[in-house]
């Protein structure tokens, strides 16, 4: 998988119908019901009518998690923070508002 | 009757389930909250998202508040559930000012996001938002666990054994990330945050399973896919 894709939709994530995942996920939490019909009818066509229940349940699922982290103030985990670097400054997730709540513990 | 059997899209009932459960949940006393409280904040953090056309206006959003939430904590509710990515330890600290205790602010981060959670997921299958139970009588079991201590958070979480004790093993086993930690100090909302992962992430035994696919039709990378770009629009560095 090409992380880069997640914060750059316009690349290939190298995942098969990543660019339909990307449409659904953007338009779940968006505000564009239209889009969120069309990327709904494009990913069950692609992946099959249980996909559309798997793939809203991760949306939903990290839309609780990212409320969690950010409300809480949580930082990221060590061993994940020390692997992360390059990740981190490729993707700009360093710039992240939220990315605070670990850099003020350095 | 399956909680979803109005879907045209087929969902495991272990996940309809553990939504049902919540909702009802919802209804009930918290640790802190008064199941009247509950609703008010539920009730809040869905007309925020339908004020900012993340969600739609359901025709039966079922029962109404009767609670009248102080405008600082209305603010705090609506920051959570519409624009997480500009909550931040001054949005904490305003929640504190307003009187709100670490475990009641962890209490409300927890339904609100729950909230959040479970309508995002009716938007998804194309259903309307589930409606709100009746607020049922009882009070507040003020739990607070003596395990959870100051760590990196905004609020006191119960660490990792062997420092968070028996209490940590009986929640977490040998380990938890932080982001299943987070709730710790209000231990019911910490099972319901477990409850919610396991029917719509992965079981966490599995979690680094890559080979295991928890959702048919979907393989781990195309799983991560959904997660890490609903993060990246979240702005959510963890």
């Amino acid at each position: 998988m090409n992380p880069e894709a997640l914060v750059r939709p316009e690349l290939d994530t190298g995942v098969p119908s990543g660019d339909l995942l990307l449409e659904f996920a953007a338009a779940i939490i968006g505000t564009d019901l239209a889009a969120l019909d069309k990327a709904r009818t494009a990913l069950a066509e692609a992946l099959g009518p249980a996909a559309v229940s798997g793939a809203s349940a991760v949306a939903a699922n990290f839309s609780k998690n990212d409320r969690v982290a950010n409300g809480i103030g949580i930082p990221i985990d060590d061993m994940v923070f020390k692997g992360t670097e390059d990740l981190r400054e490729q993707l700009g997730l360093n710039a992240y508002k939220s990315a605070e709540n670990t850099f003020r513990h350095l | 009757m399956s909680f979803y059997s109005d879907s045209e899209f087929p969902v495991r009932d272990d996940l309809a389930d553990a939504h049902a459960a919540q909702f009802e949940r919802f209804a009930r006393a918290g640790i802190w909250g008064s199941a009247a409280q509950r609703l008010a904040v539920i009730s809040e953090a869905r007309q925020s998202c339908i004020d900012a056309g993340m969600l739609e206006a359901p025709e039966d959003g079922g029962a109404l508040p009767d609670v009248d939430l102080p405008e600082d904590v209305r603010a705090i509710i609506r920051c959570l559930a519409a624009s997480p990515r500009d909550f931040d330890m001054d949005t904490y600290q305003r929640a504190r000012d307003a009187g709100l205790s670490d475990p009641k602010f962890a209490e409300l981060v927890a339904i609100v996001s729950f909230v959040v959670n479970l309508d995002v997921y009716a938007r998804g299958i194309g259903v309307p938002l589930r409606p709100f139970a009746e607020p049922q009588p009882g009070t507040p079991s003020r739990e607070l666990p003596v395990e959870a201590v100051p760590e990196q958070a905004f609020v006191p979480t119960i660490p990792n054994p062997p420092e968070g004790g028996a209490l940590a093993r009986e929640l977490y086993g040998p380990f938890k990330p932080y982001i299943m930690r987070a709730l710790s100090i209000v231990p019911d909302e910490f099972r319901a945050h477990v409850e919610l992962e396991q029917a719509q992430y992965v079981l966490l035994p599995k979690i680094m399973n890559f080979d295991y696919n928890h959702h048919e039709g979907l393989t781990r990378p195309q799983v991560e896919v959904v997660a890490g770009r609903v993060s990246a629009i979240n702005d959510c560095f963890y």
